[in-house]
């Protein structure tokens, strides 16, 4: 009681901060199209200017304007002559631009103003025209057939066995997804502007006239010549392509505009950081939420998930804060949970019929990586390649797990070790089986000698087949339809299953054994159907996974992946005995989610450093120790 | 000896939460005798030589109340470690020997006579060396004084005879110097007839060396042949204490069993008399079920009557219906109804309208983590194919709707406890598991039902009406019946017929309503002729 009482009181306290973080986020955000917003902005900018002409950074350029004249005229008279005419030039040029310092209150600003304005319209115009002749280029480039696309992923291919076999020895080697940019590269070198361009830039260059003439007149030292040194700094301060509050902002913090506003210094910071005091609130009310539903919260999902999602949430958070592209995370985010999903969801019959865990996942693997071997060497592609790969891989894992069923049928009560040690000792015998696969395929094959290749590209057959069906955008979020349907329609196929009179016998079997043999089932049957199933769904899985990922990966790739799918489901709450359809969704959802994000956030937040795959290895392992210490269940209340 | 005797326990009474296992219940036993402890299974033996030995289920649940005194002196065992210390040994049921062990490692194991040795001196006292020598010999007289002579003590113990075990565990206790008294649980179940003779020859010995023995035992010649007093339990109560001179086996039987209680349940009369038709003739039948072997069983059960089978745990009762329904191993011939019943084959008996709500409820009689309703149609789904959707018989889909309406119904005539019917059967309680387990068979509309121990571990309310609803069946339906239990008040309730069975075979079959020394004699594996007991 008293325990609620203070959870209670704590949620109330956090919600009372996060509401008023959010109201100042509101208040700034909307205060940036307003005339305060705008005068702040004008203010700093115009501070910005003046700095920029008379500060450190244009003494910076006179004197270096200086020293090179003084290079010219020096030139051929001996070293030490040149050395003291620059050193000479420096001293002159510093001591005429030491008075320089201008008092911007007292002056009148508006005639800057305005013509600072005008520039940055005719900046705007000029880059949105450059923008539509550059794609008018590019569609015209495409259409005269002068389109370098397919060279790019050719080149991937060749470059990527190296990084995987990094990242294989490190674990898991799909976690870093290939580019899937879609826009063909076109060579720009032959882009000259048009003459509609040129009316702009000389627009451009007329209004720059206009505000070196008002610099000029707040500070009379300027001449014509420092002023076209300083142009293009100019140019840049005031005006960027793509230029929002928060951008022009910060340009105008780094050229000191900042000290325009000491009054205003609170405000203005509440404006330009309104968004981040939005997010850091509404991350602060969920976790008040948190805090008071607590038990509730608990009991319906269990302490793991809550703890994962709490953890995920706090990623997305950090996430929006580090200015990261949340839409491009959620959407890798939701496309790797497609990809794996069929994958994770080969664990149920697995984990229904009594076989515990099936690590010994590699077995379908193998079987739906031949099938798409098969797919790529007939030379089928698209749709009806993709359907042949299943059925191949499908009849190849039902053989193959069959055998594998028997053998977990004379070995009941180990399978956990029995499943890990076939697992990798699969992907070891085939190692060497690649090596000899007499495929012709030159895809396939290394360009000399025999064998395989470490990764096939899957761009002839059936590369992003499911991810494109009916893709769409939302709010910047890629949404791959057809991935999701397929995983949909493998959950409800499965979900029919376990309704069906064999499935309910299966799940008796993986419950209580002794129970269904006094019913007269037979166990080691319905262990074999299972086995089966499981090893069937693992095939299926990896032609969706490779699909998704662009190349079929062959070698030691396999290894891992039943370990992050088993990791996955134990992390949606299912146990080695007991497993629902709902926790492979929640499961990949989760475990994938924070993968994604926990990379690109490390990375952020210690910039510069090797830390995102040393984080990489540490958050992927590290659940799935955490995820092996709840096999066993949490207690059902 | 200071005091008459060298153990007594006064008044001792024990709780386990509202269930009374012990009410006020005095033993004592003199220095040098053999005493009995008598009683049916949940008489109060085991739970009696638990607040003795101080184990920790006791105090962990409470404690109990009286007073035990060793020699005159009143003491608290707090622990079988303590109850060694006070010379109380103990002479298991369940051999507790190290099977890769020698004889002698056995013996002496944890009480081992060690010499000091270079290494122990610098790393204390567990790294002595053992003084096999000396162990040999102390081994070797354990083994003498129990009678096996012909025994290596250098033998390792796995794959010896159970006999041999036995006495290997009992010259282990003797071993322990200062054993002034020894518990033998039933250490007679497991051996052969002359074996037995020769451990009551050696109990003889050793009891004639000082050492007081009491012995739990339910055979009740034994009791005859070997004690000097017998001390009598029933339902947590004493019954009778007395010399064994002055008694004899038929009123040791009755006062174990007692007079025939109140009936717990209303019998209603049949609207037609039993008829001589058979329903189920077992012949020969034998079942390999560990701990309920069954030996050579014929019964011929009539249609439509309610067949008992009684007899003390482990004496093959469990075994028959486990046999039949194909859960172990079994050979003979079972006819139902006349036609012949293939055995080894769970499926097929299920099919043939047999159905049977097992004994071990946990472990074969649930799906716990699986819903009520689910488990209750789970053997017609399975057996029958009914509660199905779908095309039929490729792709099926169980019928929720009707699980659901089934289920409903069932819950609500058992009276099953539950929040609703897709609760897990896991967390029901004992009783509401067994009416599950009840519904389930009842689904399966059987013309023949047995039922296992229905009403082990579940309360008295739930006893009677799951006896009711067996009555019910029986009387409405026409359902014959086989219920084995451990009970026999509640088999003497219900039953137009009750065989008792002991050491895998029928003893007898008796009249519900014969007397308490038939059932007791039969229950220890003796057939009483017409005159009475061969005493």
């Amino acid at each position: 009681m008293i325990k609620s009482i203070a959870a209670r009181i704590v949620a109330c306290v956090i919600a009372v901060i996060a509401v008023a973080l959010i109201g100042m986020g509101v208040f700034g955000t909307s205060q940036r199209t307003s005339p305060q917003g705008a005068a702040l902005i004008e203010n700093m900018r115009n501070h910005a200017l003046v700095n920029a002409t008379t500060g450190e950074g244009a003494v910076d350029s006179f004197v270096s304007a200086a020293q090179q004249r003084a290079r010219a005229e020096t030139k051929g008279q001996g070293m030490d002559a040149m050395k003291k005419a620059v050193a000479a030039a420096e001293a002159e040029v510093r001591a005429s631009m030491s008075n320089m310092k201008v008092d911007l209150d007292g002056l009148d600003t508006a005639p800057l103003s305005t013509a600072t304005d005008a520039l940055i319209a005719a900046r705007k115009d000029y880059s949105n025209a450059e923008e539509a002749a550059m794609q008018a280029y590019v569609q015209d480039m495409i259409e005269k057939g002068e389109v370098e696309g397919s060279a790019a992923p050719a080149d991937q291919a060749e470059q990527a066995p190296v990084a995987v076999d990094g990242a294989g020895e490190a674990g898991m080697s799909d976690l870093e997804m290939p580019s899937q940019s879609d826009e063909p590269k076109v060579d720009m070198s032959g882009f000259t502007a048009t003459p509609e361009m040129d009316k702009m830039q000389g627009i451009v260059n007329e209004r720059f006239e206009d505000v070196s003439a008002a610099l000029v007149s707040i500070q009379p030292l300027l001449d014509r010549d420092a002023m076209a040194q300083l142009e293009g700094a100019i140019n840049q301060l005031v005006y960027q392509p793509g230029d929002r509050f928060e951008t022009e902002y910060d340009r105008y913090v780094e050229a000191g505009g900042e000290s325009a506003i000491p009054n205003d210094l609170m405000t203005a910071r509440i404006i330009r950081y309104g968004d981040d005091l939005i997010t850091v609130g509404i991350g602060l009310i969920i976790l008040a939420l948190l805090v008071l539903f607590y038990r509730k919260i608990v009991n319906a999902m269990g302490f793991p998930r809550m703890i994962i999602g709490g953890f995920f949430i706090l990623l997305c958070i950090v996430a929006i804060l580090y200015d990261l592209s949340i839409a491009d995370l959620l959407s890798n985010t939701i496309v790797r949970m497609g990809m794996n999903s069929i994958m994770v969801l080969a664990m149920v019959p697995g984990i229904q019929s009594g076989i515990s865990l099936n690590l010994g996942l590699p077995i379908g693997i193998v079987g739906g990586l031949l099938g798409g071997l098969l797919c790529i060497e007939l030379g089928y592609s698209g749709l009806p390649g993709f359907v042949f790969a299943i059925l191949v891989g499908i009849v190849i894992a039902a053989v193959l797990g069959y055998l594998y069923g028997l053998l977990l049928n004379r070995l009941k009560g180990s399978e956990m070790a029995v499943t890990t040690y076939v697992g990798f000792s699969i992907v070891s015998l085939m190692c060497i089986v690649w090596l000899v696969m007499p495929f012709n395929s030159l895809v396939l094959r290394w360009p000399m000698g025999g064998g395989l290749r470490q990764t096939v590209s899957l761009e002839p057959a059936f590369q992003f087949i499911l991810d494109r069906f009916l893709a769409f955008k939302i709010g910047g979020i890629t949404i791959p339809t057809g991935l999701l349907l397929f995983m949909g329609l493998c959950c409800f196929l499965m979900w029919l299953f376990t309704r069906s009179k064999t499935g309910v016998a299966m799940q008796a079997v993986g419950n209580n054994p002794r129970f269904a043999e006094a019913t007269g089932i037979s166990v080691d049957k319905m262990r074999i159907i299972g086995t089966m199933l499981s090893t069937i769904l693992g095939a299926v899985g990896i032609l969706v996974y490779s699909q998704s990922f662009g190349f079929i990966q062959l070698y030691t790739h396999p290894r891992t992946l039943g370990l992050v799918a088993a990791s996955a489901i134990l992390i949606g709450g299912a146990t080695t005995g007991r497993a629902r359809i709902s926790q492979v969704l929640i499961g990949t959802f989760l475990f994938q989610g924070v993968l994604t994000l926990g990379m690109p956030v490390a990375n952020a937040l210690v910039p510069g450093s090797t830390i995102a795959e040393t984080m990489r290895i540490l958050i992927s392992n590290g659940i799935i120790l955490y995820a092996l210490t709840k096999s066993g269940g949490d207690s059902r209340a | 000896m200071s005091s008459e005797y060298i153990l007594e326990m006064r008044n001792i009474s024990k709780q386990y939460g509202e269930n009374a296992v012990l009410t006020d219940v005095t033993l004592n036993v003199r220095p040098g005798e053999i005493h009995a402890l008598l009683g049916e299974n949940g008489a109060g033996k085991s739970t009696l030589m638990n607040v003795l030995f101080g184990m920790p289920v006791i105090h962990s649940t409470g404690g109990f109340q009286g007073e035990v005194l060793v020699d005159g002196e009143s003491t608290h065992i707090a622990s079988p470690h303590a109850a060694l210390d006070k010379g109380i040994g103990m002479v298991h049921q369940e051999f507790m020997l190290l099977d890769g062990f020698t004889i002698t490692e056995n013996i002496k194991l944890n009480r081992e006579i060690t010499t000091p040795s270079i290494v122990s001196r610098v790393f204390g006292k567990n790294l002595e060396t053992l003084d096999m020598k000396a162990m040999r010999k102390d081994a070797r007289k354990a083994l003498d004084s129990v009678g096996m002579q012909g025994l290596d003590e250098f033998m390792p113990v796995a794959g010896m005879a159970v006999g041999h075990k036995q006495f290997i565990e009992i010259a282990r206790e003797i071993d322990k110097t200062g054993i002034r008294l020894l518990v033998f649980d039933e250490p007679t179940a497991v051996l052969t007839e002359s074996e037995a003779e020769q451990l009551i020859g050696v109990m003889k010995n050793i009891a004639q060396s000082g050492i007081a023995i009491i012995f739990i035992t339910h055979r009740l010649d034994e009791v005859i042949q070997a004690t000097d007093s017998v001390t009598i339990l029933r339902d947590g109560k004493l019954v009778e204490s007395k010399q064994t001179k002055d008694t004899n086996i038929i009123e040791l039987a009755e006062l174990m069993i007692g007079k025939k209680g109140e009936a717990m349940v209303d019998l209603p009369e049949r609207t037609s008399p039993l008829t001589d038709t058979f329903a189920m003739s077992i012949k020969d039948l034998h079942v390999d079920m560990a701990g309920e072997e069954v030996q050579d069983v014929s019964i011929d059960i009539r249609k439509g009557e309610i067949f008992g089978i009684g007899g003390l745990a482990g004496q093959g009762k469990i075994g028959i219906p486990n046999g039949i329904m194909g859960l172990y191993e079994a050979t003979g011939d079972v006819k139902l109804f006349g036609e012949p019943l293939e055995l080894n084959n769970a499926g097929s008996a299920l099919k043939k309208g047999l159905a049977m709500v097992s004994e071990d409820r946990r472990g074969v009689g649930l799906l716990l983590d699986q819903s009520i309703e689910d488990n209750i149609v789970f053997n017609a789904m399975q057996v029958n194919g009914e509660y199905l959707t779908g095309l039929k018989p490729i792709f099926t889909q169980k019928n929720g709707r009707e699980i659901r309406k089934h289920a409903k119904r069932m819950i609500e005539e058992l009276d099953i406890r539950c929040t609703s019917s897709v609760q897990h059967a896991g967390t029901l309680s004992g009783g509401n598991q067994q009416k599950v387990c009840i519904a389930r068979a009842l689904t399966m509309n059987p013309k023949f039902l047995f039922v296992s121990e229905p009403t082990r571990g579940i309360d008295i309310g739930a006893k009677k009406l799951v006896l009711e609803t067996l009555v019910k069946l029986n009387r409405q339906q026409g359902m014959t019946v086989v219920m084995v239990s451990s009970e026999l008040l509640e088999l003497q309730s219900i039953c137009d017929r009750i065989a008792i069975v002991s050491e895998g075979k029928v003893v007898d079959i008796l009249s519900p309503h014969a007397s308490g020394a038939d059932f007791g004699l039969a229950m220890s594996g003796i057939k009483p002729t017409k005159e009475g007991a061969d005493v």
